[in-house]
């Protein structure tokens, strides 16, 4: 492989076990395109975080491991990596939930992202001008402990501290979670900046399938560990089952596409 | 009265100034079980190797005391350095209780190569501070108080502000407070656990040794320091085992109260109340305030 290839990430084929029995991913295969945004979109349970921390190789941490297919970073395998060489490769993930350090004001939750690199004191605070940036509403609390900020501020928080590490990708396990819509919509902005600006190469695992679309380039659905359906963000908006199953626009129950998969199959034998 | 009062004031200030002892080392038990989830049970054996290594080094091979002084804090770090090695990361991902158990182990290690080192024997260990009251306060404010409780005191005192500076103010010491807010997270941002392992162990490590030398010079060098650092757990119980400002001032209780009791209620139990009068105090704490006082309930690490 060479470092000119125009995919940042190129998944092929894992599958991944927990404690060697568990299977957590069965058939997962996706690309990301340098500097674009990337959609992985499934229900809780689905395999998204799972995804993500076989990328970036904190799946270790809990006893999971790729058994199968291979995952490739900027050209290279990253098999034999561990997460702190991943951030050292311009890789970072903001784990699901946010996961600010509670008893560290937000300045000091920022600059711990910086901890991989080796900069002096004015770097560093030339480096948190601009990511405050990004994040004005950071700036305005950044003495205060970061467990006394809102849940959208420390989502803000966690992606702050992930572009402290200057990566050329970054993962994000459901930015959204739990927020209010308008903090939703502020989030996106952010992270469509952070894209464009920074041309940070973005994975974007979500269950808010329409907004999630809406600000990515191309987008995957997975289902019980196993990509269902993918191709460019709208087509998938378009997409009469995405919009049955996952924009809830449809007189009918909600399904999976295992589900209409069988229906369809059990229409064809009748014909 | 004025007697009795001033007699008091002896007590309860020599009781802080050793308690003071008790701090550092439950300061010890903190960082480890911040970063590592874990309540360090080798602690002790860590406080009798390190001060046996220095007594070793200074007794045995006539090596200057600072120089002495300087190898054993050295050998503590490499101790650090096995114990992240060869059994923290092993049993990175097993449970909590898996772990304590291995430091339990450990203990037994330490304490069975410091003695297969540098034999069994109660070494004396001279500071060139005496254990008798200090003239000046004694003339001034005609309280009676040992020149090596005082000594205690401010050595502890130096090495708690260290630490704090070292923690607050130092890139390594911002990776040790993120480590023990949210492992999981501080790895997703590239803060290598084991550098932060390393730091929080060797910081045990050096801590174990003041307190070594400061109790090895009163009672000896010997096997009974694994028992008395182990006062630690009382301490953490009071204080609670992830605050810092607890593991201090409950140091400072323990230190406080063993002794009062000691003087004022140890008679009528014919003595010796010391050793288990702070395990008491700890019982009623788990009773009525088992989050310790500092009321930061124990955070575990899920």
């Amino acid at each position: 492989m060479s470092n000119n290839s125009t995919n940042i990430l190129d998944i092929r084929n894992i599958e991944v076990m927990y404690d060697n029995v568990i299977l957590g991913l069965h058939d997962v295969s996706l690309k990301v395109p340098k500097g674009k945004v990337v959609a992985l979109l499934g229900a809780n349970g689905a395999g998204k975080s799972t995804t993500l921390k076989a990328i970036s190789t904190m799946l270790a941490s809990e006893r999971g491991k790729v058994t199968k297919g291979s995952i490739d970073y900027d050209g290279n395998s990253i098999e034999k990596q561990n997460p702190s060489q991943m951030v050292g490769l311009g890789m970072v993930q903001v784990l699901e939930g946010r996961r600010c350090f509670g008893h560290l004001t937000v300045e000091e939750n920022i600059i711990s992202g910086a901890y991989s690199r080796k900069l002096s004191k004015g770097d560093i605070d030339q480096e948190l001008e601009k990511i405050y940036g990004y994040f004005l509403r950071l700036k305005e609390r950044r003495k205060s402990q970061a467990a006394f900020t809102s849940g959208g501020e420390q989502q803000m928080i966690a992606v702050a501290r992930a572009m402290m590490a200057k990566p050329k990708m970054l993962l994000l396990d459901e930015p959204t979670m739990g927020l209010a819509p308008q903090l939703v919509a502020e989030i996106f902005n952010i992270i469509k900046e952070l894209n464009q600006k920074e041309g940070v190469s973005i994975l974007l695992a979500e269950q808010n399938t329409n907004i999630a679309l809406k600000n990515s380039d191309y987008g995957y659905i997975i289902e019980t560990g196993k990509v269902m359906l993918e191709g460019t963000a709208q087509n998938l908006l378009n997409n009469d089952k995405v919009k049955e199953l996952y924009l809830g626009i449809s007189k009918k129950g909600r399904k999976n596409f295992r589900d209409v998969l069988k229906e369809e199959s059990l229409k064809k034998k009748s014909n | 009265m004025a007697n009795e009062l001033l007699f008091f004031m002896e007590v309860l200030v020599g009781g802080l100034l050793a308690g003071t002892m008790y701090s550092l080392v439950a300061l010890g038990f903190v960082l480890i079980f911040k970063a590592s989830a874990t309540f360090n049970f080798s602690q002790g054996a860590m406080v009798f190797f390190s001060v046996l290594a220095f007594c070793g080094f200074m007794q045995d091979f006539n090596i200057p005391f600072v120089l002495a002084f300087i190898l054993a804090a050295l050998l503590m770090v490499v101790v650090g350095l096995c114990t992240e090695r060869l059994v923290l990361r092993p049993l990175m991902n097993a449970s909590e209780d898996t772990v304590l158990m291995a430091t339990i182990g450990l203990g037994y290690v330490l304490e069975g190569l410091a003695q297969a080192a540098w034999g069994v024997e109660v070494r004396r260990l001279d500071l060139g501070i005496g254990d008798f009251p200090v003239p000046w306060i004694a003339d001034n404010l005609k309280l009676f108080i040992s020149a090596l409780d005082i000594t205690a005191g401010l050595v502890a005192a130096i090495m708690i502000i260290g630490l704090f500076l070292l923690f607050k103010y130092t890139k390594i010491g911002l990776g040790l407070r993120a480590v023990a807010d949210d492992a999981g997270a501080a790895s997703s941002i590239g803060i290598p656990l084991k550098h932060i392992m390393l730091l929080v162990w060797s910081a045990a490590g050096v801590v174990a040794l003041v307190a070594g030398c400061m109790w090895g010079a009163r009672a000896g060098v010997q096997f009974a320091l694994v028992d008395l650092a182990l006062k630690a757990l009382p301490v953490l119980i009071i204080g609670g085992f992830s605050s810092i400002p607890g593991a201090i001032i409950g140091g400072l209780i323990i230190g406080a109260v063993e002794k009062i009791l000691e003087v004022y209620i140890g008679p009528f139990f014919g003595g010796a109340i010391e050793g288990w009068a702070p395990y008491v105090l700890a019982i009623f704490f788990l009773l009525y305030r088992p989050e310790g006082l500092f009321g930061e309930k124990i955070i575990r690490r899920v």
